[in-house]
C-alpha cells in the first residue's frame, strides 16, 4: 500500500538564524494512521510540516502524496492535495460566524453572491456527519478555545482533507476537550485519514497515535510503533541521552521567609481570570518549582508577582513588605530579580547593545547614571565584567545583542537579574530554546544563588528541569496551585497526573478548594 | 466611568444615534432648503472618500492617499474634457466621460499604491504622503507645462454634470427639495453606499476582504491570495476616491483649481474612522459633515449669526475625537467590568468556602 | 572596515536615490520641452549656488575675476556670495523643517508614529503671531507709553531679550500640550497615534484659521492676516542687524533661529542618547515589555517623549513668526511644514545629523524650483522631484534585498552540512 506522505531528503535553512532547521529528513505517514510526530521545542517538526503545508519552500527534498510526486508551493496546493493543518494558534476569523470561517474561499455562490443560508446548512450537515456538533452562526469570538479547534478540524474536512495535521493541538484545551479530541482524531482516522501529530507530549502520543517519527536538532532519530516504546524511550531519543538532567546540589536549608503570595486574582489580557486564589510561600535558600501545562496560569501568576500585571484581589509580601501595589521598580528595590519567559521580547531589547541591555533595571542609579546622565566607563566595566563571569561567547562591550545566540542571550538576562544578589529570584521558563551546555550552566548558576540564601521560583514547562531542580514542587492548573510536594515525593508520574488536573488517590488538603470552585 | 461606559453601551450607542438623527431632523427643518441641498453636495465627497477609505482600512490598508487620489481624479476629470479650440457651436464632451476617467485615473494610482506597498513594501506613512504630495505638484505642474495656464483650468469646453430631477418627488414639499435636483456623481454616492455594503457582506470578494483586514493568516491559511485582495480593494478605494475628486471639479464650479480637495481626502479618511468603517454609518456621518460645511458657509452669509465658519467645521472633527475616545473607552471599560466582576464573584466564591470549611461540610463547588 | 563599509552604505544610498529622483523627474523636465541638464543646472544654482552660478562645478568652486587686480581668485563656492548666495534662503526654510524633523524624530524615538506637527506648528504659530504684538503692548500699557518709540533704552532692550524667549517658551508650551493629548490617548486607552494625530492637525488648521480670520484679524486685507509683530518680539535676522553689509545673505532672514534649531538637535541627541530619561524612551521603542519588565514607566516616557515632540513643534511654528513672517497671513497654516519634517524624519533614519543635511536638500531643491518658475518650468518641479526622491530612498530595503538575491543567486553560500549550535530561533 502507498503511504499518503512520503517526504525524502528533506533540508531547510534559515539565512536569517543561521539555522539548519531541517536536515535530510525522510518522512513517511501511511493511510489511515495516527502519526506523532515529535520533539522538543526547536527540533524542527513545525517546520517540516509547513513544508509539507507549502508554507515554507524547502532547499531541498521531494515529496509525494499518495504516491503521486507532489510540488507543493503554496497552502493552495497542499488543500488540493488533501492536506488540512489546524495550527497552534488558530487562524479565524473572530467576527465570522463558525459557518464563515469553515465555509471561507469555498463560499457557496452565484455570480460572486453569497449563499448564506446554504451556506449554514452546509456547515450544519458537515458537523453532524462527522458528529462534531457546532452551532454555525455562532461568531468566533464568542466561542470557546475548543470549539474553535472543533472549527478548524471543520475547515480541514469540509476541504475534504485526507491527511491531517494537527500543530500541538492540546496545548489550550482543558481534559474533558482534550478526551473529546482524542475520540475524533481516533475516529477520523478510522475513516481512512491520516492524522499528523505534532507533539512534544509523551503521553498523549501513548494515548492516541500508531506510529512515531522522533525529531532533534532537525533531524530523525527515530521511527517505531507506538507499541513498542515507551514514554521513558522516546524521552531519551528526544533529548540524546537517558534521563540526563541531573544537578549536583546539596539539600536545602530553608531560612526565613521571603516571598508570601495570598489568594492571589489575576486576570490575563482580555480580563479573563487566569490566576483564581493563589498562595504560595518561598524562602530563602529554597527553590519553588511550579509545574503545570502552559497556558494554566503560570505566565500571569509570574508577571503579577513581578509587577508587571495588575493585581485584581489578593496580596504579594516580600520580605514582609506588601508589595501588592508595588511598581516592578519598587519591587527590584525591594530585592527581586526576575528572568522573563521571553528573551526576545521582554528580557532583551534586540534592537540595541549589550551595554543597554544590561542596565535596564540599574540605569538611573550610581554609578551606572549621574544627574541624570548615562555614565559609560562603569556602564562597560559591568557588560564585561558579565561577560567574563558568565562566559558569554562572542559578546563584546557595545554589541548589537540580535547576532548572538539564544544561549548567550539568556546568559546575558540570568547575568543581569543575578547581578547585587537578590533575595527572590523568579526565572520562568529559563532554558527555554538553549543549548545543553548553557542549560547545565544555567541550572548551576541557579542552584549557587539558591546556596547564597535566594529564594527561587523556578516556573517551567519542563518536567525534569522542575524535578532535577526544585526543593519543593508547586503544580498549578486552571489557575489554581493544586498541590505542593517536597521533592522527596515527587515523581514524574505523580506531576503528570496533577498538571492534567486528576486527582492523587491520597487526597490532598488544597484539592478541596479546586473542588470548590470549579 | 469606564465601567459604566461599558455597562451601558448598547443604550448609549443607541441614544448617540437617535440624538444624531433628531439633531439632523431638527437641522433640515430649521435650515433654509438651499442649505440643506448644498450640505448634500458637500458631503458627496466625503460619502464616497469615505467608501473609498473604509474598503481599504477592511482589507487591512489605512489609506493615507485619499487625499491625492482624490486631487488626481478631479483634475483627470477636467483635462478629458478640456478643448480650447473647439468652435462654440460644436457639442462639448459628455461630462460623465470625465467622471469615468476620474475613476478609472484613481483606480490606477491605487493600484500603483497598492504594488509600491504591498510588493515594495514602502512605509505607508512616506508612501501616502510622497504620493500627496506628488499628485499635488503634477496636477499643478502640467496644468502649466500642458495648457499654459495659472491657479486655474476652466473652460467653456468644460460642461458641469447636468442636474437630475426626479419625476414625481421633486414636487413634494420637503422631500422634493432634499431628494431631486443633484447631479449624477450625488446619486451615484448613494448607490454605491448600497453597491459598497452589498460587495462587503454579501459577496465572496467583500468576504474576502474583511478576513484579509481582520486576520490576514486565517485568509491565506484558505488559500486567499491575500496580497491580490489588497491590491483588489485598493484598486476600487483609488476609483471611489477618483470619482470623489471628480465631483470636486465637475460636479460644482465645471473648473480645476489648484489644490482644491483643501483637506477632503483627509476628512474622507476621519469620516470613515467615526463610522467604524462601516459604509452606512459613514454615509450618515458624510452627511453630518457634509452639513457642518455648508452651515459653516451659511452662517458666515447671514449677518444676525455670528458663528464662525470654521468653528462649525472644527466640529465634526472634535466629534469623531470624541467618538474615538469612546470606542476606546468602551474596550477598556469592558476589560476593566470584566476584571472586577472576576474579583468580586471570585472573592464571594471563596469568603463561601471558607464558611462551608468552617460549617465543617464538605465543598461542592457552585 | 565593516563600520566604513556601512557607513558608505547609509551615504551612498541616499545620493543614488536622489540621483533616481532626478533621473525620473528629467522626464517630466523633457515633457515641459526643456533640456533635462539645463533644467537641473538651474535648480541647483538657484538652489543652492551663488547668484552668478550657471554650472554644478560653481556649486563646489567658483573662479572670480578680481576686479581690480585681474588676477582670478578660487573660492569655495558655499563661502563666496558677494552678490548674494541662495544658501542664506535654503537655510532659512531649513529652520522650521529642521525643528519639526527633530519633533517627528524623537516621537518615533518613544515608538509614536506622531504625525501631529502640523497642527502643532500652526498652533505655535498663532501663539507667537498673536502674542508677538499683544505681549508688547501689554507691557507699554504697564509703562504707561503710548508711542513704542518714545520708549526708554533700558526698557526696549529688556523687553527685546525678554519678550521672544517668553512667547518660544509659551508657543513651545502648547504645542507640547496638543501632542500630549495623542500620547495620552495612546497610552491609556490604546488610541492609534496616527489615527488621533491626523485629526488632531485637522481641528488645528481650522481653529487657528478661524482664529486667523475672527479675533485676530487686524485689518480689512484681501487675505486674512494678523498684526505685524512688535519690534521687540522681532527675531532680527543677523543681516538687518550686524552683517547687515554681507551680500551672502540674498535678503534671507536668518537669524537667531538657526541657531536655536540646531542647537535643539545637539540637545536632542545628548537627552535621547546621554541621558537617562532618552535611554527610558529609546527601551520603551524598541521594546515596550522589555521596558515595563526592566521598571522603566513606559507611559511616561511616552507622554515625555510627545511633549518634546510637540514643544519642538511650537518652537518651529514660533521661529517661523517670530524671526521671519512677522504676521501669520491666511494659508500660513496650509504651508505643510509639519509633514514635510515627518519626511525628513523618516528619510534621515533617526539620525539628528542627517536631518540637518537632508533638511537643507529638501527646502534647496523647494527654492530652486521657486525660483526656477521664472524660466518655462513650473516650481512644482522641485515638489515632483522631491516625492521621487523620497520614494526612491524609501525602497531601499527592496532594493539591498535585491542585491542580496543577485549576490545569492551569483554565489550561493555555503549552507552548513551540520547543524548549527544552539540556534536562537528557527522552528
Amino acid at each position: 500500500m502507498t503511504n499518503a506522505v512520503e517526504m525524502r531528503g528533506m533540508r531547510k535553512f534559515f539565512a536569517s538564524s543561521s539555522t539548519l532547521a531541517v536536515d535530510n529528513v525522510d518522512f513517511e505517514v501511511a493511510q489511515g494512521e495516527v502519526h506523532a510526530l515529535v520533539g522538543e521545542n526547536g527540533a524542527g517538526k513545525t517546520t517540516l510540516m509547513n513544508i509539507l503545508y507549502g508554507l515554507i519552500k524547502p532547499d531541498e527534498g521531494e515529496i509525494s502524496i499518495h504516491g503521486e510526486r507532489a510540488s507543493i508551493s503554496h497552502p493552495d496546493h497542499a488543500i488540493q492535495k488533501g492536506i488540512g493543518m489546524v495550527h497552534q494558534h488558530f487562524k479565524l476569523v473572530p467576527s465570522f460566524t463558525i459557518a464563515e470561517n469553515i465555509m471561507l474561499g469555498m463560499e457557496p455562490n452565484t455570480a460572486g453572491f453569497i449563499n448564506g443560508g446554504s451556506e449554514a446548512e452546509q456547515v450544519r450537515q458537515l458537523a453532524e456527519s462527522y458528529g462534531l456538533p457546532v452551532d454555525p452562526n455562532l461568531r468566533i469570538q464568542d466561542a470557546s478555545v475548543g470549539l474553535q479547534q472543533r472549527v478548524e478540524i471543520l475547515k480541514t474536512l469540509q476541504r475534504d482533507a485526507r491527511v491531517l495535521i494537527l500543530d500541538e493541538p492540546t496545548a489550550v484545551l482543558t481534559p474533558q476537550e482534550v478526551r473529546e479530541l482524542y475520540t475524533v482524531i481516533r475516529k477520523l482516522a478510522d475513516s481512512g485519514r491520516s492524522i499528523i501529530l505534532i507533539t512534544h507530549k509523551l503521553p498523549e502520543v501513548i494515548a492516541v497515535a500508531d506510529r512515531l517519527t522522533v525529531m532533534r536538532r532537525g533531524q530523525v532519530v527515530g521511527r517505531d510503533e507506538v507499541k513498542n516504546v515507551t514514554v521513558r524511550d522516546i524521552a531519551a531519543m528526544m533529548v540524546g541521552r537517558q534521563f540526563i538532567l541531573k544537578v549536583e546540589k546539596t539539600p536545602a536549608t530553608p531560612g526565613k521567609t521571603v516571598l508570601e503570595v495570598e489568594n492571589l486574582l489575576v486576570a490575563d489580557t482580555k480580563g479573563l481570570p487566569a490566576v483564581m486564589g493563589t498562595s504560595l510561600r518561598l524562602c530563602a535558600g529554597e527553590i519553588l518549582g511550579i509545574a503545570g501545562i502552559s497556558g494554566n496560569g503560570q505566565t500571569e501568576l509570574v508577571e503579577a508577582i513581578a509587577g508587571t500585571r495588575p493585581i485584581d484581589g489578593g496580596h504579594v509580601r516580600l520580605l514582609e513588605q506588601d508589595i501588592t501595589q508595588h511598581t516592578v521598580r519598587e519591587r527590584r528595590d525591594a530585592g527581586m530579580a526576575h528572568v522573563p519567559e521571553d528573551r526576545m521580547t521582554t528580557g532583551l531589547n534586540i534592537t540595541t547593545n549589550l551595554d543597554e541591555n544590561v542596565i535596564v533595571s540599574t540605569y538611573d542609579a550610581a554609578p551606572y547614571s549621574q544627574r541624570g546622565f548615562l555614565r559609560f566607563p562603569p556602564i562597560h566595566q559591568l557588560a564585561q565584567r558579565l561577560i567574563d563571569t558568565f562566559k558569554i561567547k562572542s559578546a563584546a562591550v557595545g554589541q548589537e545583542v540580535r547576532m548572538l545566540s539564544g544561549g548567550n542571550l539568556q546568559k546575558i538576562v540570568i547575568g543581569r537579574e543575578l547581578e547585587g544578589d537578590p533575595a527572590l529570584i523568579i526565572a520562568n521558563q529559563p532554558t527555554r530554546g538553549v543549548d545543553v551546555g548553557s542549560i547545565e550552566f544555567v541550572h548551576q548558576t541557579l542552584v549557587q544563588a539558591r546556596d547564597n540564601g535566594a529564594a527561587i521560583l523556578l516556573v517551567s514547562v519542563e518536567l525534569d528541569e522542575i524535578i532535577a531542580l526544585s526543593d519543593r514542587v508547586a503544580v498549578m492548573y486552571e489557575g489554581r496551585i493544586v498541590a505542593t510536594l517536597d521533592i522527596a515525593d515527587v515523581t514524574e508520574e505523580k506531576l503528570g497526573l496533577l498538571m492534567a488536573g486528576s486527582e492523587l488517590p491520597d487526597e490532598i488538603p488544597q484539592q478541596q478548594e479546586a473542588a470548590a470552585t470549579t | 466611568m469606564l465601567e459604566w461606559i461599558a455597562r451601558y453601551q448598547r443604550p448609549l450607542q443607541i441614544g448617540g444615534t437617535t440624538l444624531g438623527i433628531i439633531l439632523l431632523l431638527v437641522l433640515i427643518t430649521v435650515l433654509p432648503p438651499s442649505v440643506i441641498q448644498s450640505s448634500i453636495r458637500f458631503s458627496t465627497p466625503f460619502i464616497l472618500g469615505s467608501l473609498a477609505a473604509l474598503l481599504a482600512s477592511r482589507a487591512g490598508v489605512l489609506n493615507l492617499a485619499i487625499e491625492g487620489k482624490m486631487l488626481l481624479g478631479a483634475f483627470i476629470a477636467v483635462i478629458v474634457l478640456y478643448r480650447p479650440d473647439l468652435p462654440p457651436e460644436a457639442t462639448p464632451v459628455n461630462p460623465l466621460w470625465g467622471v469615468l476617467a476620474a475613476g478609472i485615473a484613481g483606480g490606477v494610482l491605487g493600484f500603483i499604491f497598492a504594488v509600491l506597498y504591498l510588493q515594495i513594501r514602502i512605509n505607508l506613512i512616506v508612501l501616502a504622503l510622497a504620493l500627496n504630495l506628488f499628485v499635488a505638484n503634477a496636477t499643478v505642474f502640467f496644468m502649466r507645462v500642458r495648457f499654459d495656464v495659472f491657479g486655474t483650468l476652466a473652460d467653456p469646453s468644460i460642461t458641469g454634470l447636468p442636474t437630475i430631477t426626479i419625476p414625481l418627488i421633486q414636487d413634494i414639499p420637503v422631500v422634493g427639495t432634499v431628494f431631486s435636483g443633484y447631479n449624477f456623481i450625488v446619486y451615484l454616492s448613494w448607490l454605491m453606499v448600497a453597491v459598497i455594503w452589498a460587495v462587503m457582506y454579501r459577496t465572496r470578494f467583500g468576504r474576502h476582504i474583511r478576513a484579509v483586514g481582520e486576520n490576514k493568516e486565517a485568509a491565506e491559511s484558505v488559500g486567499i491570495n491575500v496580497t491580490q485582495v489588497q491590491i483588489f480593494a485598493l484598486t476600487l478605494s483609488g476609483m471611489l476616491a477618483g470619482v470623489a475628486g471628480s465631483f470636486l471639479s465637475l460636479g460644482v464650479l465645471s473648473q480645476f483649481l489648484e489644490n482644491m480637495t483643501a483637506g477632503r481626502g483627509w476628512i474622507a479618511l476621519t469620516v470613515a474612522i467615526f463610522a467604524i468603517n462601516r459604509p452606512i454609518p459613514a454615509f450618515f456621518t458624510s452627511l453630518f459633515f457634509g452639513l457642518a460645511e455648508s452651515v459653516g458657509l451659511y452662517v458666515d452669509r447671514v449677518e444676525a449669526i455670528t458663528l464662525p465658519p470654521n468653528l462649525v467645521q472644527m466640529f465634526p472633527q472634535v466629534a469623531t475625537l470624541g467618538a474615538l475616545v469612546l470606542v476606546a473607552l468602551r474596550i477598556r471599560g469592558s476589560e476593566v467590568l470584566r476584571r472586577r466582576t472576576f474579583a468580586r464573584d471570585f472573592g464571594k466564591q471563596l469568603d463561601d468556602l471558607k464558611n462551608a470549611v468552617t460549617g465543617g461540610k464538605t465543598a461542592t463547588g457552585d | 572596515m565593516k563600520r566604513l563599509q556601512g557607513a558608505l552604505e547609509n551615504v551612498s544610498i541616499p545620493i543614488l536615490a536622489t540621483l533616481l529622483g532626478l533621473l525620473v523627474g528629467s522626464i517630466f523636465v523633457g515633457a515641459a520641452g526643456v533640456q533635462p541638464i539645463e533644467a537641473y543646472t538651474r535648480l541647483f544654482c538657484e538652489g543652492f549656488g551663488s547668484t552668478d552660478c550657471d554650472s554644478f562645478s560653481d556649486l563646489i568652486i567658483v573662479d572670480i575675476e578680481d576686479e581690480d587686480t585681474g588676477e582670478i581668485v578660487r573660492y569655495f563656492a558655499p563661502f563666496y556670495g558677494d552678490k548674494g548666495h541662495s544658501l542664506g534662503l535654503g537655510l532659512e526654510r531649513a529652520t522650521p523643517l529642521i525643528l519639526t524633523a527633530l519633533a517627528a524624530t524623537v516621537a518615533f524615538k518613544a515608538g509614536m508614529f506622531s504625525i501631529g506637527m502640523d497642527g502643532q506648528f500652526a498652533l505655535g504659530a498663532v501663539v507667537a503671531a498673536f502674542l508677538g504684538y499683544w505681549l508688547p503692548q501689554q507691557v507699554y500699557g504697564v509703562f504707561g507709553i503710548e508711542d513704542p518709540d518714545t520708549a526708554g533704552r533700558v526698557l526696549f532692550w529688556a523687553m527685546r531679550l525678554t519678550i521672544p524667549i517668553i512667547i518660544m517658551a509659551l508657543a513651545a508650551f502648547v504645542g507640547a500640550w496638543y501632542s500630549w493629548i495623542a500620547g495620552y490617548l495612546k497610552v491609556k486607552l490604546n488610541v492609534n497615534e496616527l489615527i488621533s494625530t491626523i485629526i488632531l492637525n485637522a481641528i488645528a488648521v481650522q481653529f487657528v484659521t478661524y482664529l486667523l480670520n475672527g479675533p485676530l484679524r487686524a485689518d480689512m486685507n484681501n487675505v486674512a492676516r494678523t498684526e505685524r509683530i512688535d519690534d521687540t518680539a522681532w527675531l532680527i535676522p543677523f543681516n538687518r542687524t550686524f552683517l547687515s553689509d554681507v551680500n551672502w545673505f540674498n535678503g534671507a532672514r536668518l537669524g537667531i533661529g538657526l541657531f536655536i534649531a540646531l542647537l535643539a538637535g545637539v540637545l536632542l541627541w545628548y537627552y535621547m542618547w546621554r541621558s537617562t530619561r532618552g535611554y527610558e524612551q529609546r527601551m520603551t521603542q524598541g521594546s515596550k515589555l522589555f521596558a515595563r519588565f526592566g521598571g522603566i514607566s513606559t507611559d511616561r516616557a511616552i507622554l515625555r517623549a510627545m511633549l518634546i515632540s510637540g514643544a519642538l513643534s511650537g518652537l518651529a511654528g514660533s521661529i517661523q513668526i517670530l524671526g521671519v513672517e512677522r504676521r501669520m497671513v491666511d494659508g500660513f497654516v496650509l504651508s505643510g511644514t509639519g509633514f514635510d519634517g515627518v519626511l525628513i524624519a523618516v528619510l534621515a533614519r533617526e539620525s539628528i545629523v542627517a536631518i540637518y543635511f537632508i533638511a537643507l536638500l529638501y527646502s534647496g531643491l523647494q527654492l530652486g524650483s521657486i525660483n526656477l518658475q521664472f524660466g518655462d518650468i513650473p516650481r512644482q518641479l522641485g515638489g515632483m522631484i522631491i516625492a521621487l526622491i523620497i520614494l526612491f530612498t524609501a525602497m531601499e530595503s527592496y532594493f539591498r534585498e535585491l542585491i542580496t538575491r543577485v549576490r545569492v543567486r551569483l554565489m550561493p553560500p555555503a549552507s552548513p552540512s551540520t547543524p548549527q549550535e544552539n540556534p536562537a530561533g528557527g522552528d
